[in-house]
């Protein structure tokens, strides 16, 4: 896949709902976030499960990483594969003919 | 008033109600270890996250933010009752353990840990708590959140938490002449001495600074203050007294 194309990709999952949007905002704005989808849900104002198949998909595209602790799965930014992927968008806008 | 400091690797807790100030406190003092004493620290919040904690630190000037891409502050957010869980020995502070390599750490609070433990299995957890934090060789500070804003405090906590940890400080605020001051006294400092007085202090824009000793007051923490006449007037009132009943 060229550069442009995980660009473009990373855009569309990331900004793909409402909500998604939402969980990439909470976890840069707030890096030290590790919980569970329930926990999440309710720091954004959303029901335990309305945000777990969007924190899946964020999992997919590496920004966020799952982990078992007990019987929580709990959610937490991937700092290295997060700058990536923000350098990765960055070189795709700049690169986008006016 | 701590007579040099805590002493290392001990669990302190800061007790008050809400607005207190023990938020700001725990902030410096682990602001104070990085800037001062090349302590890296850890804060770990339940409830608030941490970009309203990066703005409130930013009113007192400190930067956390900064601090964290120094790699000497990490501010962790998560839910109360992951912290008591170990999955095979690791725990959800394990990463930002060996990122940081803290010799400080904040918990706010205890009083949030609570309302996912019952009773003994409670005092049983922070026991735990407080014995892996220091297994880690870290100097913790516990927040717990008094029910009483004002009047007298029978107890910190009512779940026995006094006696696990090592010292206790009580923020309260005092009504004195019809003004609401703040008190700061400590209460508990096991094995070391410390400041018995009940000492004034103010939030101001750069932290809570410590004030002298409220004079001339008794009473205030049963919220009921009272002027004393002070030695002098005393002893002159017990002279004057003595000699009416003579004559």
């Amino acid at each position: 896949m060229s550069t442009t194309e995980s660009a473009e990709r990373y855009l569309k999952v990331l900004l793909g709902s409402e909500t998604r949007t939402d969980l990439v905002a909470l976890f840069h704005r707030n890096p030290g976030l590790i919980d569970t989808a329930e926990g999440i849900g309710r720091r954004i104002g959303l029901v335990p499960g309305a945000v777990q198949s969007d924190l899946e998909e964020l999992v997919a595209t590496g920004m966020l990483t799952k982990k078992k602790f007990g019987t929580s799965e709990v959610f937490f930014l991937n700092h290295a594969k997060d700058r990536e992927i923000q350098d990765s968008i960055a070189v795709h806008l700049q690169n986008l003919k006016p | 008033m701590l007579m040099g400091g805590f002493m290392e690797k001990d669990a302190v807790m800061l007790a008050g109600s809400a607005g207190a100030g023990k938020t700001t406190l725990a902030l410096q003092y682990l602001v104070s270890g990085v800037q001062s004493c090349a302590e890296p620290g850890i804060y770990v919040t339940f409830e608030q996250l941490p970009d309203q904690i990066y703005r409130d630190a930013k009113n007192f000037g400190w930067d956390l933010q900064k601090m964290e891409e120094e790699n000497k502050l990490r501010v962790i957010c998560t839910s109360p009752d992951l912290l008591f869980t170990t999955e095979n020995g690791e725990s959800i502070l394990d990463v930002p353990i060996d990122d940081v390599r803290p010799r400080r750490i904040v918990i706010d609070s205890l009083s949030h840990l609570s309302m996912f433990s019952e009773g003994k299995n409670f005092r049983l957890e922070t026991y735990r708590l407080i014995s892996w934090l220091k297994m880690k060789g870290l100097s913790s500070l516990l927040l717990w959140e008094t029910s009483n804003m004002m009047g007298q405090i029978s107890s910190i906590t009512d779940t026995g938490l006094s006696f696990l940890v090592d010292s206790i400080i009580l923020l309260k605020p005092v009504e004195i002449d019809s003004a609401i001051h703040k008190a700061l006294v400590i209460l508990k400092m096991r094995g070391s001495d410390h400041d018995k007085k009940l000492r004034e202090y103010e939030i101001t824009s750069s932290g809570i600074m410590v004030a002298a000793p409220f004079a001339n007051y008794e009473g205030i923490m049963s919220g009921n203050a009272r002027r004393t006449a002070g030695l002098e007037k005393a002893t002159q009132n017990f002279t004057d007294a003595f000699s009416r009943k003579r004559h």
